[in-house]
């Protein structure tokens, strides 16, 4: 059954498939050889990561994480990415694609014999198929699989999404629904009248910009990533900035987890260093919240959060990334953060007025360039 | 003229007495102060002279009959112990010395409510005639208190004493039946101890006791008389020689610690070349056949050790010697006194070997006990003691106890005031509980043989190692009531029990048993106070991998059996209950047991070690499948070659697991090797077999 004489493997495919064989033939070859078998993966952590300062991206270094079958600690994991990569394999050899949700149902059962399951949760399958990506060197899209769905945009723009035209001028106050895999031969532009990109953090901030009609404005496409961006927006963000030639502005909270996220789209993130070269915007913005915006807007005590110790920790190690280290207004602008003591979210601007935001902040901020780089 | 001295004497002591008494009592304010001074015009209570005609000697029997409790007939459950264990000692002592491979019989019947007779035969070399009545009615009658040898008996007092609380209690004689051979006749007694004058009284034969021909007629007479007598032996041969006394007493008989049975069996592991054959009160029949032919070497008697001596009675020594010279007097009332070492000794004393003994003063004394105990001298020679062996505590300790891993360890000599001693230890460990080990269809069995009147007593009594904590568990454990009758569970009570049995951990509650022994004669009483116990608490056994609380016993299935031989066993009291610690015997047990707790420790340590790489490679097992199977679906080669492939990989990578055991998860031999000598590692389900045997056979 698993043979399906119609399943038209594509290029693409068939380098991936090539390289999925490798990895099982690698395994047979060690077991013939009375040798252990193991798998080579590309660390995925902060060491092995190296930031390009010509690039200005994230880049994967060259360290390696063998990972043995004959190793007590090691033994589960490497018994889970075979078992990821022969998941890929069905997939790819029928022709369907599935959530990385649906790919841990698939492969998720009990192991014969004990009581034991192959994965107790998702938490367990995800990294272990990032591994199988960074290994394989393939794409998430190339091993038929994607990431949940996450963000929503809307704009005068439209699109092509597997065949379907959809004009994201017209997606009422829903939006167009980012989906997680956004590479050419899926989402096609086809007509943009924008003239930039703003991108905020959560979806309470992308409906006020919606419903206030910032983007016809302006002349916008408006983006959210739900927090922490997922690969679809990442890209699709991307794919904008370089095809379409539209500046990224960011709009995120004024605390360390929206420095990361500013971080993360500007030059990638560390676990996916990999795919920096696809997804990174070296030339995306940060309009804001400012460190400085409680006294320049003149915001309440009442709508402060106080930081709390990991806050300023996980602020102080922000401020020593190398892509930070050298920008006098970065250095500045965390520890003011640090210094007023307390965090401020976007929806902090709410309490001014409803559309302050989108009518006096937002406006005023791009007439001035008043920005980060 | 003496006598008048001491009166007066005593009357200057009197007044001094009396002044002081005025003295203290000044203070007081009671109208009793003025009687001190109309105390001459008083009656005296006694005069020196009255007392004096009060004053006698008190005959031995006389104090003992008295204080009983000193020679272990305090109650009459240990009153039956004693008893028996005297007459035990007796028999093997004398069999041993007579180069006989002991043959025991041991009797015990219920005559009336608390009261017991019990008949002690053995296959010794019998006792002459004139003898008799002073070994049975005599107390302080011996061969064994002038000699620094290595007996069971010491003092001459046990066996007497015995007979002495049986007439004392009911009235009823000591019956002595002896044959030195198959020609001569056999010598028949009733015998009473006159406790006054410490005398044995012959009852039959006119005072004379009777002797009852050998051959066909003798026999019709012991029959007609109801003389007790066991004629044949295990072999089937005819008794030709030996002894057979029989002693009713006001006793109880118990199961349990401290009993009868509690020392035959423990009797039977020191003394593995021993058959006894037991007959209980309930007229259960038990033999323990001996595993060894080989007597134990006859120790021989020796002399004092000069390390041993000290000042007091050295001078008493030199004063009692016919040696003329000192060189001589060393030389031949020590041990181990060579002349040189003599030389020696005197130079470091400033005499002259040649001086002579009767000249030697205190100054002169005094140096030569020091220069004694600055001389090296060697230790007391080894065959005064003649100590088990490790190979044979090994052996005993494995037939009774059940376990998977045996160590011993038999320390050479040392001495305590001039008496050499030496240490052996044993030590079983596993087996864990009977009750963890034993099956559905024995369960049913035992239960329905039990006499016990609750759920909670037949767990405790049936199974070694379960004491009241954890047979309350089980009880819990198993939704029955601790009262419950164990006879009348229904079928589907006993299943539950039986899950509930197995599915408890006993290890916790477990504490290690220590079974003390001195010249191969089981100690059963006072285990506080005794020596053994003591070094047992005081060894670290935490370091050996048992878990252990400061100052007691280490928890877990443990047997210590501890073994002191001496030509001079130190008990604390004449009922031989307790060892003294003298430090050096202090020492050299602390020496025994650390040497068996390392070698524990290192069996703990491995056995935990093969089990990590069992479980490792069992992990790695586990996932091979799964390996072999996601392998194939992506390249389509052959799963069950694969997995092969797989597999002997592992088993290379978890070579470790396979040196310490064969395939079927045992540990091989090789590993005694390197455990030393000493070490017995049992194969677990032999064991288990054994246990259950065991546990089948005790009612």
């Amino acid at each position: 059954m698993a043979k399906k004489p119609e399943v038209k493997l594509t290029g693409r495919d068939k380098r991936t498939m090539g390289e999925l064989v490798g990895l099982a033939d690698s395994v047979v070859t060690a077991a013939r050889k009375r040798q252990e078998p193991h798998i080579d993966i590309p660390a995925r952590s902060l060491s092995n990561v190296k930031y390009s300062p010509r690039k200005r991206i994230l880049e994967m270094g060259n360290n390696k994480n063998r990972r043995h079958l004959f190793n007590l600690s090691q033994a589960k994991s490497y018994m889970q990415t075979v078992l990821v990569a022969s998941g890929c394999k069905q997939l790819i050899e029928q022709g369907k694609t599935t959530s990385i949700r649906g790919l841990f149902y698939l492969l998720k059962h009990t192991i014969e014999g004990t009581k034991e399951e192959t994965f107790d949760s998702q938490s367990d399958c995800d990294p272990v198929i990032e591994d199988v990506e960074v290994a394989l060197e393939s794409l998430r899209e190339e091993l038929h699989l994607y990431a949940q769905k996450k963000g929503e945009m809307v704009g005068p723009i439209t699109l092509i999404d597997s065949g379907d035209t959809i004009d994201c001028s017209r997606m009422g106050s829903g939006g167009f629904g980012i989906p997680s895999i956004v590479e050419p031969d899926v989402i096609k532009f086809q007509k943009c009248d924008a003239k930039f990109v703003l991108h905020v953090e959560k979806d309470t901030i992308w409906q006020r910009f919606n419903e206030d009609k910032f983007w016809r404005k302006h002349k916008c496409i408006l983006t959210h990533g739900g927090g922490q961006p997922s690969r679809g927006v990442r890209r699709l963000l991307h794919r904008l900035h370089d095809e379409l030639k539209l500046p990224i502005y960011c709009l995120l909270d004024n605390d360390p987890w929206g420095y990361y996220i500013y971080s993360v789209i500007k030059q990638g993130s560390i676990n996916l260093a990999h795919e920096s070269r696809r997804m990174a915007i070296p030339d995306a913005r940060f309009i804001g919240l400012r460190s400085k915006d409680f006294d320049r807007c003149g915001l309440s005590k009442s709508v402060t959060i106080d930081l709390s110790d990991t806050d300023r920790k996980r602020a102080r190690q922000i401020a020593n990334y190398p892509w930070f280290v050298k920008k006098r207004p970065w250095q500045a602008e965390i520890k003011r953060m640090l210094d007023n003591g307390f965090k401020l979210e976007v929806e902090a601007l709410i309490s001014k007025d409803i559309s302050y935001v989108t009518e006096e902040y937002v406006p005023a901020r791009l007439k001035d360039k008043d920005w980060l780089d | 003229m003496p006598k008048i001295k001491k009166v007066k004497r005593s009357a200057i002591t009197r007044t001094k007495k009396k002044v002081r008494r005025a003295a203290s009592s000044n203070g007081q304010t009671d109208g009793r102060v003025g009687t001190n001074g109309a105390a001459p015009t008083k009656r005296r209570r006694a005069t020196a002279k009255s007392m004096a005609a009060d004053q006698r000697d008190i005959s031995v029997s006389e104090f003992f009959a008295k204080n009983r409790h000193l020679l272990g007939y305090d109650n009459p459950r240990k009153a039956l112990l004693t008893t028996i264990k005297e007459a035990v000692d007796n028999s093997l002592d004398a069999c041993e010395e007579a180069g006989i491979l002991p043959e025991i019989w041991v009797h015990v019947e219920q005559t009336g409510p608390a009261r017991y007779k019990v008949g002690i035969q053995d296959n010794g070399p019998g006792i002459l005639k004139k003898q008799i009545p002073l070994i049975f009615g005599k107390l302080l009658y011996g061969s064994k208190f002038h000699k620094l040898r290595m007996s069971r008996g010491q003092q001459g007092i046990g066996i007497s004493a015995a007979g002495m609380y049986g007439v004392l209690t009911t009235g009823k004689p000591v019956k002595i039946l002896s044959k030195i051979s198959r020609r001569k006749p056999t010598h028949y007694y009733e015998i009473q101890i006159d406790t006054q004058r410490n005398l044995p009284q012959i009852l039959n034969g006119k005072g004379q006791g009777v002797d009852i021909p050998p051959g066909e007629a003798g026999r019709k007479y012991i029959e007609k008389h109801g003389i007790e007598w066991t004629e044949v032996n295990a072999q089937g041969e005819d008794v030709v020689h030996g002894t057979r006394v029989t002693i009713e007493l006001e006793a109880k008989y118990q199961r349990g610690r401290g009993s009868v049975d509690e020392y035959l069996e423990q009797t039977a592991i020191a003394n593995p070349h021993v058959t006894l054959h037991y007959l209980d009160a309930d007229a259960n029949a038990h033999t323990y056949e001996r595993s060894t032919d080989h007597l134990p070497p006859e120790p021989k008697e020796i002399k004092p050790h000069p390390y041993g001596v000290e000042l007091g009675r050295l001078q008493a020594m030199l004063k009692d010697t016919d040696a003329p010279t000192l060189s001589q007097f060393l030389t031949g009332s020590f041990s181990r006194v060579s002349s040189a070492v003599a030389r020696r000794i005197c130079a470091a004393a400033g005499l002259t070997t040649r001086a002579n003994t009767t000249r030697i003063g205190h100054q002169e004394s005094d140096a030569l006990y020091k220069a004694i105990q600055e001389t090296k001298i060697s230790n007391p020679t080894t065959d005064c003691i003649s100590p088990i062996g490790e190979e044979l505590i090994l052996r005993g300790l494995h037939q009774v106890v059940p376990g998977e891993f045996y160590v011993a360890a038999t320390r050479p000599p040392n001495v305590y005031r001039g008496n050499p001693f030496q240490i052996e230890v044993g030590l079983a460990y596993g087996g864990g509980s009977t009750a963890q080990r034993v099956s559905l269809e024995v369960l049913r069995e035992l239960l329905g043989e039990t006499d016990a009147r609750t759920l909670r007593q037949f767990l405790i009594h049936t199974f070694n190692g379960v004491g009241n904590d954890a047979a309350e568990k089980i009880v819990k454990e198993a939704g029955t009531r601790s009262r419950q009758s164990p006879g009348k569970l229904k079928p589907r009570e006993i299943e539950k029990l039986h899950a509930a049995m197995r599915s408890v951990n006993l290890d916790d509650g477990q504490t290690m048993s220590v079974m003390r022994y001195a010249n191969r004669v089981p100690l059963q009483f006072q285990h506080s106070g005794c020596a053994i116990t003591q070094a047992v608490m005081g060894t670290n056994w935490r370091s050996y991998g048992l878990s252990q609380s400061r100052g007691s016993l280490p928890s877990g299935p443990v047997t210590v059996m501890v073994h002191m031989a001496s030509v001079w066993v130190p008990f604390t009291s004449e009922s031989k209950e307790a060892i003294a610690s003298y430090p050096e015997i202090q020492k050299e047990l602390r020496l025994a047991l650390q040497a068996v707790g390392r070698k524990l420790g290192m069996y703990l340590r491995r056995r935990l070690r093969v089990k990590k790489e069992g479980d490792r490679r069992a992990t790695f097992l586990r996932y091979l499948g799964e390996v072999a199977s996601a392998v194939s679906k992506i390249n389509e080669t052959d799963r069950e070659e694969l997995y092969g492939q797989l597999l002997k990989v592992a088993k290379k990578q978890t070579a470790e697991a396979d040196v310490k055991l064969d395939d079927r998860g045992r540990p091989v031999d090789e590993e005694q090797q390197d455990f030393g000598r000493g070490v017995l590692i049992v194969d677990p389900e032999d064991a288990d077999e054994k246990l259950l045997a065991a546990t089948r056979a005790s009612p």
